[in-house]
């Protein structure tokens, strides 16, 4: 079932902004409808065909602002939910921060709707099921995986005139394949715009594979090693770092780009000179959304340019406050890279871990971005550039600033899965003194 | 409540929370009944007036050829005030209503959820199930079994006094603010946040077997944070409130009295600013309940999953350390270690009458003695593990988030049994020459067989000779699973026993959000304690 269209969902913000008492508005729709098959133990076990819409409203009068959303988009509903918002509204304190909704504005042209993706269905699902299941019992090995695929339609629009529409598809697939003995375990992910890109047959052979050499692992000591990130290991340390590049905590003394005598510590050289991390919603082979859920946006930004800190994100109220423009939580982060191919780097290296995706990362100390974690489904030695023997999984503690200043190589950077709805591209990685700090029995 | 009364030792590290409940029943009456509230509440649901497409989705599915469907009206209604420092910083609600239609059609499941609720999209939305249904099926090894339960007709309203709801925001907002200009009354804190989330769930479940369930659940979660900053050294320290979440209504935030707290919780935060670091090594740790319950979720809960033990979960959250093939005689702990799954625990996150596949829901031995002995289970996993635990249809785990979820297996509420003789945190820390006593939730880790974690927690003092010294910060504690429930030596008494809990255990693939809670007493354990300070910057 195709979601809304640009009309129709300009039809329903155009019922709310019209249902308003009070000044300032700013209302939102999202429409989705996707479909998802879970596969475990060689075999389909769950799957669904699902419809979903999230309608919402910000109210505010005299700084006084609530939000409201609700999921039916009839009339009486989309009137009786601006009143919610708008009796919210009234009764909430003041907001001394409270900043007005964004007026009419230009966005960046995205093309990230794909027709084939937005027809995919159980029929489409269960072809690629069975496709990694043929490759998992020719090898004799188990499989389990997930894949879905969406179409989107979001609109945002203001009492002050902004309108934003843009829609969009997705598809991702995820594999694991395990040998039977539990012993060993790999895993491969894919996510694009377009499920096109999903080959359920290449990425089982690729888990398959990784399975099959990460069997009965050796144990090394925990220390510090050179190791070689996998793109997905690189974004999952990456993301803490992402989410640190926020002005407001760096100049109110809560985080690690807070400068001791005040201040940020934008302009200084903080990362090694091959690190430019930038934002493109408008990425032709990642696109992205091009605006926030309250109408902002998102722009082509560079966020560190050759080590150097050139932006962090700042919010409306705190761009006001201090002078510094306003930069929204990105939509893409792109880390750029060189046009290296992953098994050259290894190939490039004397000794080091090659780590496929880190597994429950959390941070430890936000003043240093010190992050732990474990490897997780693929973790191997490399000696004279050949992949030698399957090692045992580590916990590491270490963080994104320090990987992003010791690299010693990056590769070619490509898409990654990610769970917050952000588009991550970014390059594998040889960095030299990663801390592992404990060995773990789990494969 | 299983547990009330004040932790003894040091009152000032944790807030007395926990309080009784009020009586009920459940319509009709379990073996062992959790309490309900007032079923009235249920006569004016609005669900019913869409009673009659369910219904009609349950027989569209039967003649499209389902040889068994539920269907869910599920109404979701959520509600977070916020507030940073002297300010309001946020007044949100949200609500979600729809239909979820599952069904088996071959032998294998199909779903198909839409918050259209009209007789053409109902029975578009069963044909669209159950021919999902029949593709996969082709690709099945062996069909879906469901274990035989007896349909059910039955209401149940989850205990509360008061419907978060009928408060409104500006008071909840004012109280919050109140409590956090009570923590920023104290030198040094720079920064405070609070907020106060409330859920209000409500289901009707129909089933083709003849199950009619209309269940409603109310939970809140009230948090607070104060951050000190030492800006001339460049370092900060955050200190959040121990409140648990709960199965209950507002009043469970009034009397949580987090204002009288508050000052604590700044003053808390400036002497982590000042606390000592720790010295990192092999370890005596006291865990307090309000840390200990994250443990016990982490390396007890999800690797008693049996869905996730066999396999079915391998390519997101994981598998288990632990063997179905060996329950009843894998050994995870010593003799003191025992954990009962209960989800009819009085304010209990995951408490409610009948679970998401209608069956009703059981307090049963996971862990007894240090053995394995049982498994989460679901109606359709019953069949997988009967013949090592007897157990004819599951123990009634099932769950799904939203009307738009999948329902599967998700975790019921997990405690530790406290011990016989009584003892008190006080009691823990006299008999402790070296050690730490770790309170609250801290930073969190483990892998994904769920061997070895690292759990850091909110304060944590040193002990030397039976006494609280001085506080330390940066500590966190890193084991094995195994090896950790081994080492525990020492444990509380039934009046030292608090619950614990989250509103966001996830699991499943798309990701879902399960509410669940878990009580301990306190209890002593030996640890590596790493320190998680990162290197000061030069």
């Amino acid at each position: 079932m195709a979601t809304l269209s640009e009309r129709q969902a300009k039809k329903i913000t155009d019922t709310l902004l019209g249902a308003a008492m009070v000044p300032e508005l700013l209302v939102s729709v999202r429409d989705r409808s996707g479909g998802h098959v879970r596969f475990a133990r060689n075999q389909p076990t769950t799957e669904g065909d699902v419809e979903t819409v999230e309608i919402s409203v910000t109210a505010s009068i005299g700084g006084r602002t609530a939000t409201a959303v609700g999921n039916r988009s009839d009339k009486a509903s989309l009137e009786a939910l601006v009143a919610e918002a708008e009796e919210l509204a009234a009764l909430s304190p003041v907001d001394p921060e409270h900043m007005a909704p964004v007026g009419k504005g230009a966005y960046l042209q995205v093309e990230a709707h794909d027709k084939a993706t937005a027809k995919l269905g159980a029929q489409d699902r269960a072809a690629q099921v069975e496709r990694a299941v043929a490759v998992a019992n020719a090898a004799d090995l188990e499989i389990a995986g997930f894949m879905s695929h969406r179409e989107q339609s979001v609109a945002v629009a203001t009492s002050a005139g902004a309108f934003a529409f843009a829609s969009d598809t997705q598809a991702s697939l995820t594999t694991t394949c395990r040998t039977h003995d539990g012993l060993g375990s790999g895993w491969v992910g894919v996510e694009s715009h377009r499920g096109s890109q999903i080959d359920a047959e290449r990425s089982a052979q690729l888990a398959a594979e990784k399975a099959e050499i990460s069997h009965d692992p050796k144990a090394l000591d925990p220390g510090k090693y050179v190791v070689i990130l996998e793109a997905q290991a690189v974004a999952d340390l990456l993301s803490f770092l992402v989410n640190a590049l926020d002005a407001r905590a760096a100049d109110e003394g809560r985080s690690w780009f807070s400068h001791p005598d005040g201040g940020s510590r934008v302009g200084e050289q903080l990362f090694d000179t091959s690190i430019t991390l930038r934002s493109d919603p408008a990425d032709k082979q990642n696109p992205a959304r091009p605006f926030t859920d309250a109408g902002e946006a998102h722009k082509i930004v560079r966020f560190i340019r050759e080590g150097v800190v050139e932006k962090l994100t700042c919010s409306r109220f705190w761009a006001d406050k201090t002078g510094a423009p306003a930069i929204p939580r990105p939509s893409s982060v792109l880390l750029d890279g060189r046009d290296i191919d992953l098994l050259e780097l290894v190939g490039g290296v004397d000794k080091a871990v090659m780590v496929t995706r880190f597994w429950y990362n959390r941070v430890l100390d936000p003043r240093t971005i010190l992050a732990t974690g474990l490897t997780r489904d693929g973790t191997f030695l490399v000696e004279q550039g050949k992949i030698t023997t399957a090692v045992k999984n580590f916990r590491y503690n270490d963080s994104p600033v320090t990987m992003l200043n010791n690299v010693l190589a990056l590769g070619r950077p490509q898409r990654v899965v990610t769970r917050g709805g952000q588009v991550m591209v970014v390059p594998p990685m040889v960095v030299r003194d990663f801390n592992f700090s404990s060995l773990s029995d789990a494969v | 409540m299983r547990a009330t009364g004040v932790a003894a030792g040091a009152g000032v590290l944790w807030p007395g929370w926990a309080r009784a409940d009020p009586p009920g029943a459940r319509e009709p009456a379990p073996v062992k009944p959790p309490s309900s509230g007032d079923l009235s509440l249920l006569a004016a649901s609005p669900l019913l007036a869409d009673e009659l497409l369910a219904a009609r989705a349950l027989d569209a599915a039967k003649k499209a050829g389902a040889s068994y469907a539920d269907a869910r009206l599920v109404a979701w209604r959520r509600e977070r005030v916020s507030v940073r420092d002297d300010h309001i910083r946020g007044v949100r609600r949200s609500s979600e209503y729809g239909i979820g239609l599952r069904v088996i059609a071959d032998g294998a499941w199909g779903f198909a959820a839409s918050p259209r609720l009209d007789a053409k999209s109902i029975d578009k939305l069963a044909k669209r199930a159950v021919a999902a249904a029949k593709i996969n099926a082709k690709l099945r090894r062996e069909p879906v079994e469901l274990a035989s339960v007896s349909p059910i007709a039955g209401r149940w309203v989850s205990p509360h006094r008061v419907d978060p709801w009928t408060v409104p925001p500006k008071d909840k907002a004012d109280l919050l603010i109140a409590a956090s200009n009570s923590a920023r009354a104290i030198a040094g804190v720079a920064h405070v946040s609070a907020s106060v989330d409330a859920q209000r769930e409500e289901k009707l479940f129909l089933s083709s077997e003849g199950a009619r369930i209309h269940q409603l659940l109310f939970r809140v979660r009230p948090s607070l944070t104060a951050t000190a900053v030492d800006r001339r050294r460049g370092q900060f320290a955050s200190r959040n409130h121990e409140i648990a979440a709960m199965l209950a209504g507002w009043e469970h935030v009034e009397d949580a009295k987090l204002v009288d707290d508050a000052a604590q919780i700044g003053e808390d935060a400036v002497r982590k600013l000042h606390a000592a670091p720790v010295e990192p090594g092999e370890r005596t740790v006291i865990l307090d309940p309000s840390n200990l319950w994250l443990t016990i979720h982490e390396s007890i809960g999800h690797p008693t999953e049996l869905d996730r033990a066999l396999g079915l979960e391998a390519n997101y959250a994981g598998t288990s350390f632990m063997d179905p093939a060996r329950t009843g005689e894998l050994e995870i702990g010593n003799e003191l270690v025992n954990f009962v799954a209960d989800r009819t625990q009085p304010g209990g996150l995951a408490t409610c009458a009948w679970d998401d596949d209608g069956v009703g829901t059981e307090r049963w031995q996971l862990v007894e003695g240090g053995k394995l002995v049982d498994w989460q289970t679901t109606r359709d996993q019953a069949h997988w593990i009967r013949d090592k635990t007897g157990d004819k249809d599951g123990h009634a785990c099932s769950y799904a988030d939203s009307y738009s979820s999948v329902a599967f297996q998700r975790m019921p509420n997990i405690s530790l049994t406290p011990g016989e003789d009584g003892k008190t945190t006080e009691d823990l820390i006299n008999a402790t020459d070296d050690g730490i006593l770790i309170s609250g939730r801290g930073s969190w880790s483990i892998d994904h067989q769920r061997y070895n974690f690292q759990f850091s927690g909110q304060f944590f003092w040193e002990i030397k000779n039976g006494r609280l010294a001085r506080p330390l910060r940066d500590v966190a504690y890193q084991a094995n699973t195994v090896d950790f429930w081994h080492s525990m030596d020492m444990i509380g008494g039934q009046g030292s026993f608090r619950l614990g809990g989250s509103f966001s255990d996830g699991k499943g693939q798309p990701g879902q959000s399960n509410a669940v809670s878990h009580g301990c007493p306190p209890a002593r354990f030996r640890v590596n304690v790493v320190s998680t300070a990162g290197q000061e910057r030069s």
